[in-house]
């Protein structure tokens, strides 16, 4: 993923220009988007992190990597964590790095900020791996692509709700301890439990 | 003595071993689709039969017994319908993933079937549940939709099965279809939780558990009652409508096997082949509706 600098640079233009999308299909009043400003950010990361998991496994199954994994001996969840991992420092984390940016452009004052930088940065590795497993399953299908969207998007809804609540709790001037705490928990759980549904998925679907 | 000792033992033993031989014996003939097909046929017009009379029973005392609530006057009546709707909306789904559990576990083809016939009617009852509460809501809470914890997860629930439908029909080969739809399936079942304990967790518009409350239901044992005659009707209903669905696709994917061969062939003898596929299909329209069920009787047809 690192050698292909154009999967890298992909994600986050995407994720960047639908979040610019917004200000130009709605009426230009600062309040308004400042109001919006979080809930689009996580939408568009949520999108972006989706579109590059089509390609998360793809060349791995076209050169046979992804084989030679299936029956290597060593431990097959440990190397799919590595790899959503890895997924994760290319889009996530880079989307996290890059949504403060964003709210600049919100007009999101900038007390409000760090909600935006940390709410993806526990949020987005949940993202990876759960929508691991949906690239997994959908690695032999010839046009996956539409059906990730379907399969994973339901099981992101969670993630978005904690995550663009945050901001709507700290405009109101309450605590977020809770969200971060949901968030956290979600972490904890794809952590332990996505590897093992990632190499299910692909010794289910790859003979 | 010795002798009274041990009959004594086996007579006490006895029942026990041979109802769990029984139970153990049907469990493991279900496993084979053709022992399922044959048995299904004599249990689900039973289970039909009972959905029709519970609910009936329910309805009628749901209607005319209980009495009208002293805040929601009548119109908390859908309350008999919108709540063994919801229950069961999520009763499927632990049965469904349980079921796929088990089929990739111990590799048991029947668990498959379970889970693919399963996710429609999951669907359609959580739709129901999306519905009747919509109606409900109008007049209580004064909207039809509120963008709540209880709704928006019920919401969830219900692309979740539609998720799991689209993989289902994704793939070419039946048998990875099969096991990729047990996957999702039992990989989705982490919004079960959310939904059961989404009023508690947060603040909402939709009233906390009632029935199943602590210190016991909170409710009148006149709509109690009702609404546990509805509850095990509906139970039946979903009895009903899997084990048509799953005779139907067990017969898809049975085709090329010796016995149903034989079986349509035998039929056909007595004449009863037309009548069995006009029968057949007046009964699954209702399930093909939904989208999941192809009539396996029409590939039966090409070679008979």
């Amino acid at each position: 993923m690192f050698r292909n600098t154009s999967s890298l640079i992909q994600p986050l233009v995407f994720f960047i220009i639908i979040a610019l999308l917004f200000p130009f299909s709605l009426p230009a009043e600062g309040e308004l988007l400042q109001r919006i400003g979080g809930g689009v950010i996580w939408v568009s990361a949520v999108l972006a992190t989706m579109l590059s998991l089509e390609s998360m496994f793809h060349s791995d199954y076209q050169d046979g990597t992804l084989e030679q994994m299936l029956i290597h001996p060593r431990s097959l969840p440990l190397a799919m964590l590595g790899k959503a991992l890895a997924h994760w420092t290319a889009t996530g984390l880079l989307l996290t790095l890059f949504s403060p940016l964003l709210c600049v452009t919100f007009n999101i004052p900038s007390e409000q900020i760090w909600v935006l930088f940390a709410g993806p940065l526990l949020g987005t590795p949940s993202l990876s791996l759960i929508g691991a497993t949906g690239a997994a399953l959908t690695v032999t299908l010839r046009r996956g692509g539409v059906l990730i969207a379907i399969v994973i998007l339901p099981l992101y809804i969670p993630i978005l709700i904690f995550g663009a609540g945050m901001l709507t709790q700290t405009a109101q001037g309450l605590e977020v301890a809770s969200q971060l705490y949901a968030l956290a928990a979600i972490l904890a759980l794809s952590i332990t439990l996505a590897p093992f549904a990632i190499a299910g998925a692909l010794r289910v679907t790859i003979n | 003595m010795q002798e009274s000792l041990e009959r004594d033992l086996i007579d006490t033993v006895n029942p026990i071993t041979a109802s769990w031989n029984f139970l153990s014996d049907t469990y493991h003939r279900l496993g084979s689709p053709r022992e399922f097909y044959t048995i299904s046929r004599y249990t689900t017009p039973i289970f039909g039969i009972l959905f029709l009379t519970l609910s009936l029973i329910g309805t009628y005392f749901g209607l005319f017994v209980a009495p009208a609530d002293y805040q929601q006057g009548d119109s908390f009546r859908i309350l008999f319908v919108h709540v063994p709707v919801a229950w069961m909306s999520m009763f499927i789904y632990i049965v469904m993933a349980t079921a796929g559990a088990i089929g990739l576990i111990w590799r048991i083809k029947m668990a498959f079937v379970v889970t693919i016939c399963s996710a429609p009617i999951g669907a359609a009852f959580t739709a129901l549940a999306l519905l009747t509460g919509s109606i409900w809501g109008k007049p209580i809470w004064g909207t039809y939709w509120v963008w709540d914890a209880r709704l928006t997860s019920e919401l969830i629930l219900l692309f979740l099965y539609f998720g799991i439908m689209a993989v289902y029909y994704a793939f070419e080969e039946r048998k990875v279809a099969e096991k990729a739809t047990a996957l999702l399936s039992v990989v989705g079942v982490v919004i079960i939780p959310i939904i059961h304990y989404s009023v508690e967790w947060w603040s909402s518009l939709h009233q906390g558990a009632t029935v199943f409350a602590e210190g016991g239901p909170k409710m009148p044992a006149e709509m109690l009652l009702p609404l546990a005659f509805m509850a095990v009707g509906f139970m039946f209903f979903y009895g009903y409508a899997l084990f048509l669905s799953m005779q139907n696709r067990v017969l898809e994917n049975e085709h090329k096997s010796r016995w149903v061969r034989e079986m349509v062939i035998r039929q056909g003898k007595n004449n009863e082949l037309v009548r069995f596929f006009l029968h057949g299909r007046l009964r699954l329209r209702g399930l093909d509706l939904l989208g999941f069920n192809i009539i396996g009787a029409s590939r039966i047809c090409d070679f008979s």
